[in-house]
Parts: C-alpha cells; sequence; structure tokens
C-alpha cells in the first residue's frame, strides 16, 4: 500500500467544489472539537456534520450533531443513512483515543470496529475523501529504528499494547478500503505527539509530573507536534486533496531529557531492568499514564521523517519540537499555580 | 553537572514562556487555548499605543487656541460624556487637591504622567486625546477653590491637569524613581505654561525622551535580570541537538578528555589526511576493535585536529553500542550514528564526513591474538551505499586502537546473556572503574588515497560480484596498510 503512495501521491488537485460537505467522528476529542471551530470560519465548508455520542461544544452554525455511537453494532447502517442525508463529500475519522485507557475491551470495539463501522458507511455511501488520523507511535520504539521512519517503514508498535494494535489493526483496514476503493481520496495522517498549551494526554499528563520517571542510561531523542500543527495539518488534507500516508511533524528533535529541562520538571532515573515490571505494577494501580509497554518510548527511538508532507500536501509545521514543548510548558506553570483550570 | 543547574533554572523562571511565542512571531501562528497573560515587556509594549494617542492630541491641537470660550465649552460637554466615571472621580479628587499640589516640586513628573495617561488609555485613545479638554471641564465646572480663584486662566487649568495626572498616576501604583525625569526639569518653565498646545507637544516628546530612562530603571530591578539571563540561556541552548542527536554543548565539554587522550595518552599520529577532501560526501572506511569503540571518536578527533577544512565526522555505531546505558547515549551525543542504510543516506546527503567500521561486531569481539587481522567486512553494505550515493570511500588503517581494550574470549558468556559482546578486557571489571583506562600505546592513523566508484552506474549497487570485488578491493588496501605499520613500528608504546 504504502509503495504506491508515492505514485498516487503525485496526483495532487484542489477540487473545485464550491461548498464542502465534511462529517467527522470523534467530533468531542481534543482534534474534533478545535478542528470544528476551524471550519466553522471557513467559508469554503458548506455544513460540519459531527458525529459522536455528545454534543461539541464549538459547534456552530453550521454544525449538525448527531449521536452516534460506534461501539453500536448497527451503527453503519445508521452512518450511512446520515452520510446520503447530508451528501457529505469528506469524511474525518478521528475518533481514536488520545490515551490509553484501562477499558481496552471498549477501546477495541470503538478504534478497530469502530474503524470498520465506519468504512462499511463510506462502501455504502461513497464520500469523494476519506482522512484517517493516525500516530507516528505506531511505528514503535526499536533499537532497530533509523533515525527517521519514513511512511514505507512497517507499522511495528509494541503487540503487547492494546492501545496501538487498535490503531494499527485500524489503519491497516482503512489501507484496505483504499485499494478497493480507487474513487475515494485516502488519506491518513500519522501525527507526531501531540503537546501544546490546551491538549490533554498521557504525554502531558506525563510532562506534568515533579518527578518525571525516565530509564537510567537512556535519553532517547523525542520529537513532537503543537496542537495548532496538528489541526492545521488535519484542514490542510481536509481542503486539499491528497492520497497516502504522510507523517505530520514537527522540526527537530530534542532528547528527553532535554524535554524534562525545558518543561522544568526533574527526571526521576529508573534502572531499565526494573522499569518495565514496576510500570506494569503502577499501571495496575492505576498510578501512570500509560502501561508498560511505553516504557520503550523511553528508552528507544521512535522519530518519523516528515519530508513528504513537506512536499506533497505542503505542510510547513509553525512550531519546532522545541516551541512546542516550551509552549506546553508555559501553560503548564500556569495550571501548577492553579491559574489556569485543568 | 553544571550544564543541569543551568539548564533548569532559567526554565523555571516567570517570564520565560513568552519566550517561545516571540521566537515565531513571524510564523502564522493561531492559537486556540489561553495565553499567558503577563508580557514580559509590558513597558515596551505600552510605547506604541501611548505615541499613538499622543499622535491624536497633535492632530487636535491647532484648534484649541483658536476656538472661543464658549465653543470650548461646548466641546466640554461632548467631552464629558464618554469620559469613564472613576476619571471623573479622579478629577473632583485633584481638583479638591490643596493648591500646594501643582508647583514646581510636581513639574518633573509631568511628562512621564501625560505619558502614563496615554498608555493607560491605550485602548481608547479619544480619552487620552479628551484628557485636557476634561481637565477645563472640572477646572470649569467644580467647586473647586483653586479654579473659582484663578478665574479659569489657562494657567490653573494646567495645574489641574497636573494634579489629575498626578492622582492617576498614583492609583496605578507604579512607582517611578525620582531620577526619572531630569530632562523634564531642565525644560524652560515659561514655554509650558503657555498654552495647552505645548503640553500636548511636551506630551507627544514625552515617550521618546523617556527611552532610555525606561531602561535604567528596568536595569534597576532585580527582573530585568533574570528576564535577561533567561534569553541568554534560551539563546545559548537555541539548537539543543542536531537532527541525529549531536550535542555541540556535550562535545565541547568532552573536548579536553579527547583531546587528551588524542595528544598525550596515545599520541595519535596521522599519515596522508589530505586524501579527504575538503568537501562533499565521503565515506571513511576503517578496521575496528577494543571493547569501547575508541576509534570512532579518535577518527572524529583527527578530522577535527588536523584536517584543513576541520571536517566534522559522523561516524556508524553498531546497534550494540545503543543497547547498553549510557554509553550509547553518550557516544550518540558525540557523533555516533546508529549504523543503517536510511541513517547513510541521510548523511551522506548532506554531505557529511561518514565513518564506518565494516567488521562491526566481529571487529570488536576478535581476540588479541586476532589483532590486525580484518574480519569480513559485513555483506558490503558501505560498498552498496556508495555506488548508490557515488561517494569515494577513503581506507582508514588505524594501529594501536586494537591493543587498548584487548577482549578475553567470552563468546559463550555472551551467547548466554542474549548480549553481542561481553566487556571483559584483562582489567575490566577486575579493578573497578580504573580497569576502563585504556593501555597508552601509541596510535596512528592513515589515511588512504579514496577509491573512487565515479564510474559505475545506478544498477551497480544490485551486481553483487560488482560489490564484492570493491569490498575486497578496500580491505585489502587497509590490511597492506596494517600490515606495513605494524611492522614497522618499534614497540606498542612508540
Amino acid at each position: 500500500m504504502t509503495d504506491t503512495n508515492g505514485a498516487r501521491g503525485r496526483a495532487v488537485a484542489r477540487t473545485p467544489r464550491a461548498r464542502r460537505t465534511v462529517a467527522l467522528t470523534g467530533a468531542v476529542g481534543f482534534l474534533g472539537r478545535n478542528l470544528i471551530g476551524l471550519l466553522e470560519d471557513d467559508d469554503r465548508i458548506g455544513r460540519i456534520v459531527a458525529l459522536d455520542i455528545e454534543q461539541p461544544t464549538t459547534a456552530g452554525r453550521k454544525t449538525r450533531f448527531y449521536k452516534v455511537d460506534l461501539t453500536q453494532p448497527t451503527v453503519d447502517a445508521r452512518m450511512a443513512e446520515i452520510l446520503a442525508a447530508e451528501g457529505v463529500d469528506t469524511f474525518l475519522h478521528l475518533a481514536f483515543l488520545a490515551s490509553p485507557t484501562y477499558a481496552s475491551a471498549w477501546a477495541h470495539e470503538l478504534e478497530s470496529v469502530g474503524t470498520m463501522h465506519v468504512l462499511n458507511a463510506c462502501r455504502e455511501r461513497p464520500v469523494h475523501k476519506f482522512i484517517l488520523w493516525s500516530q507516528t507511535i505506531l511505528y514503535g520504539a526499536r533499537p532497530s529504528n533509523p533515525n527517521f521512519l519514513t511512511e514505507s517503514h512497517k507499522l511495528e508498535g509494541n503487540r503487547d499494547s492494546r492501545f496501538l494494535v487498535d490503531k494499527i489493526e485500524a489503519e491497516a483496514v482503512v489501507q484496505r478500503f483504499a485499494k478497493q476503493m480507487p474513487q475515494t481520496v485516502v488519506s491518513v495522517l500519522r501525527m507526531a505527539p501531540i503537546l501544546g498549551p490546551t491538549v490533554r494526554n498521557y504525554l502531558s499528563r506525563y510532562l506534568g509530573r515533579r518527578l518525571v520517571p525516565t530509564l537510567m542510561g537512556y535519553d532517547p531523542l523525542m520529537q513532537f507536534l503543537h496542537e495548532v500543527d496538528a489541526l492545521a495539518a488535519l484542514k490542510l488534507a481536509t481542503m486539499r486533496d491528497v492520497p497516502g500516508v504522510f507523517n505530520i511533524v514537527g522540526d527537530g528533535v530534542l532528547p528527553l531529557s532535554k524535554v524534562i529541562e525545558l518543561a522544568g520538571r526533574t527526571a526521576w532515573p529508573v534502572p531499565a531492568p526494573i522499569a518495565r515490571p514496576a510500570a506494569s505494577v503502577l499501571w495496575a494501580a492505576q498510578l501512570l499514564e500509560a502501561p508498560s509497554s511505553w516504557v520503550d518510548y523511553l528508552r528507544w527511538l521512535c522519530v518519523a521523517d516528515g519530508e513528504r508532507a513537506r512536499k506533497q500536501l505542503e505542510f510547513r509545521p509553525a512550531f519546532t519540537t522545541r516551541e512546542a514543548v516550551l509552549d506546553y510548558a508555559g501553560a503548564q506553570r500556569l495550571r501548577d499555580a492553579r491559574l489556569l483550570r485543568a | 553537572m553544571t550544564k543541569k543547574v543551568l539548564g533548569s533554572d532559567p526554565f523555571s523562571r516567570e517570564g520565560e514562556g513568552e519566550e517561545a511565542p516571540a521566537s515565531d512571531a513571524g510564523r502564522p501562528s493561531k492559537r486556540p487555548g489561553a495565553k499567558t497573560s503577563k508580557r514580559p515587556g509590558a513597558k515596551t509594549s505600552k510605547r506604541p499605543s501611548a505615541k499613538a494617542s499622543a499622535k491624536d492630541e497633535v492632530t487636535h491641537a491647532p484648534k484649541a487656541p483658536k476656538v472661543p470660550a464658549e465653543a470650548l465649552e461646548a466641546m466640554d460637554a461632548t467631552a464629558e460624556a464618554p469620559a469613564p466615571p472613576e476619571s471623573e472621580a479622579a478629577i473632583e479628587r485633584a481638583a479638591s487637591a490643596p493648591p500646594s499640589a501643582p508647583t514646581k516640586s510636581n513639574r518633573p513628573e509631568e511628562d512621564s504622567a501625560i505619558d502614563e495617561v496615554g498608555a493607560e488609555a491605550s485602548v481608547t485613545t479619544a480619552r487620552a486625546s479628551d484628557a485636557p479638554d476634561n481637565a477645563d471641564a472640572s477646572a470649569d465646572e467644580s467647586p473647586s477653590p483653586s479654579a473659582t480663584e484663578a478665574d479659569g486662566s489657562i494657567e490653573d487649568k494646567i495645574r489641574a491637569l497636573e494634579s489629575q495626572l498626578d492622582v492617576l498616576l498614583a492609583r496605578a501604583g507604579r512607582e517611578r524613581p525620582s531620577t526619572d525625569s531630569d530632562e523634564a526639569t531642565s525644560e524652560p518653565r515659561s514655554e509650558r505654561a503657555n498654552d495647552g498646545s505645548v503640553e500636548v507637544r511636551d506630551a507627544a516628546r514625552g515617550p521618546i525622551e523617556e527611552e532610555p530612562q525606561d531602561s535604567a530603571s528596568d536595569i534597576a530591578s532585580g527582573e530585568f535580570y533574570a528576564r535577561q539571563w533567561g534569553r541568554v540561556a534560551l539563546r545559548d541552548r537555541a539548537e539543543d541537538v542536531d537532527e541525529f542527536g549531536l550535542d555541540e554543548q556535550f562535545l565541547s565539554m568532552a573536548k579536553p578528555v579527547i583531546d587528551l587522550l588524542y595528544t598525550k595518552w596515545w599520541r595519535v599520529e596521522t599519515h596522508g589526511i589530505e586524501n579527504v577532501p575538503d568537501a562533499g560526501r565521503v565515506i571513511l572506511c576503517a578496521n575496528h576493535a577494543g571493547a569501547v569503540p575508541y576509534d570512532g571518536l579518535m577518527l572524529a578527533a583527527a578530522l577535527r585536529r588536523e584536517h584543513p577544512a576541520q571536517r566534522p565526522l559522523r561516524w556508524l555505531a553498531d546497534d550494540f553500542v545503543f543497547h547498553f546505558p549510557f554509553m550509547g547515549v553518550a557516544l550518540n551525543r558525540l557523533g555516533a550514528v546508529r549504523a543503517c542504510q536510511e541513517n547513510a543516506e541521510r548523511l551522506l546527503r548532506s554531505s557529511t564526513v561518514v565513518g564506518v567500521f565494516p567488521e562491526g561486531v566481529k571487529g570488536v569481539s576478535k581476540s588479541y591474538r586476532e589483532r590486525y587481522q580484518l574480519q569480513r567486512f559485513g555483506r558490503g553494505g558501505h560498498i552498496k551505499l556508495a555506488l548508490r550515493t557515488r561517494t569515494p570511500i577513503v581506507p582508514v588503517a588505524i594501529v594501536g586502537s586494537e591493543e587498548t581494550h584487548p577482549m578475553l574470549p567470552t563468546g559463550p558468556l555472551a551467547k548466554l546473556l542474549n548480549l553481542p559482546i561481553v566487556p571483559v578486557t584483562p582489567t575490566f571489571p577486575w579493578f573497578g572503574a580504573l580497569g576502563l583506562v585504556p593501555l597508552p600505546a601509541k596510535w596512528s592513523i592513515s589515511f588512504l588515497p579514496p577509491i573512487s566508484v565515479d564510474g559505475y552506474d545506478d544498477k551497480s549497487a544490485d551486481d553483487e560480484l560488482l560489490v564484492g570485488r570493491l569490498n575486497e578491493k578496500v580491505r585489502a588496501a587497509i590490511q597492506d596498510e596494517l600490515d606495513v605499520r605494524v611492522r614497522n613500528r618499534r614497540s606498542l608504546f612508540r
């Protein structure tokens, strides 16, 4: 799939259609919520169809909300009806969890099976474009990774982590969908971990600790994407028809130790051999942001190359990794002082 | 240690979060979230608005002397309406203040006071421009003794205005050093007392004249230094690491140690360094040995110290190096890069000197008896790399490195522990950290004439026979040079 992307990605064309109708799942998530706000302001968007279990707070004049639960078995038929009734031409699938959860069975239903439902609806009532939100952490942190992972690299995230496996499965079925439905433009945006002043996820909570656990003797290079750039990339993909897989990353890399330094925290090095058991105990006790498979990301490299997005999608991040961290740190400091609500 | 302290401190200070937004001022940033509200340059940010309001006043100014008294009163009536209530109260208080207030002693404050008003009303310039009129109004209408006694002469109006500004200033709670406005006192008193228009002109000039005074008061405050410190700290660490993890700061910290090893410990001598071109990409292909891979470091030091162009070297280190805690990170920060085709190609695309050790783990784990006997050169990955990127290969023979940390035969133990090697040498770990001190053998690094791959086409990288032949050519060149150098040295240490 990814090999054909290169060739298909050349067919960059701006569709001259007057006003788009955009449907998005996961409308109350961070990305969905803010993207609705951005799309509301854009004249090229005629209507926004928000699909979620709650009404997004940013819904405005153009937004029409449908209560859709992706974990329900008959949701695909209902979604196909909605797509037909609203005349949706662009579908953004953003209903993925930003942080690991204990409810892994529910997460599996939502992410893996939910994606299947979404794609079935898009098969039943074809859309012009399908955009999937994915993440670069799915490549997996491995000692054999090159310093910059390209889109052709396999998704080898830790198979022990349901959080990663569900997303890898979801991306696999989207790739299959792209092959089956050549008339649909399928863009997959693999984003680096998102950091910024307002986004809350496992990463912001991890860096929000007074003592940030790290692995003794290991200091991998980290790469982040500012929340504004994440939204800009989604909007860019909504506006342009560029099929293919894209790594959406901020410029530059920072060692984990520097990230913690910039965030004004203190690193707490844990000997590597005991880190994994300790992490699983702490995760079971609900004292940790992520399960033990996350230890890999504190040890090995998982940095992606954003060159293709730069060339084909013409995505330029406005914030570097460093600026994303600083921006996060500024807001986090206010949160620490209780000047900003968490 | 010092780096840690330096690093953590500036960022724990206030006014740091603003640095980042400042750095991307030119970017198309739309922030969805709340931003830090406290600006470090509150004074600088208000200045333009003060100037703007002052300009407004200038445009209004010519009118002032011309208008007749009744017209002035009509204007007052209109001007009163938009004035906020609290300024009204201030005017009342100012007007009722004893006449001692608007005396010479208060004069110096005047300029800054007007500036202050401009700043306060930075949102509504209208209010600032109306300020003189307002003062007139209060002087005319309020039952204050000073106003009634002086029959509303302009002089008193000005004084009323001054006292009003004083009150505003006091209310703003902003302390200004008394040295603040020396220039203002030096101004001729008479000119100022003429009419409102001159007053306005002073006000317009105020912010410009005040420039050095502002910074003077800034310098007196501790916050200024905190801000400057944060800024300097940020500038110094503008680039923490490059994209492959090289940390310039760490490198400069390690440089004295590396140079000591280079000059004093191993007394490295180089031959044929002119074979490394001054510019453009090149692959240095060297022999590899020792439990601790010093050879990459020394090769980098040789290029930095001896080469006329001081070319930086990025050498490819085998995966197993990065499995070790501390050592992997340290070598990465000093310039080592994980050996893989993607990394090497990316490095060569940016015209870097890339050092490769094709023996890899086999070289590191060879026994003392096998020293200077080149092991198999991998599967020729470096040759394929050179063919694909059309990069010349410079064979490098390093003599001395193979005696610094001779490995004991620990192959079975390594297999048991599932590690590529177990670093057990005659001294380590028996003597603890002391055992890590390498043998001070005499080193020599010979750069041999480059082997060009220009004559081959795109397909040649897949030609296994050609790759094998070139691989053997490079290997033979290094082995020959090693043999000559080893034979010709008088002892291990000379």
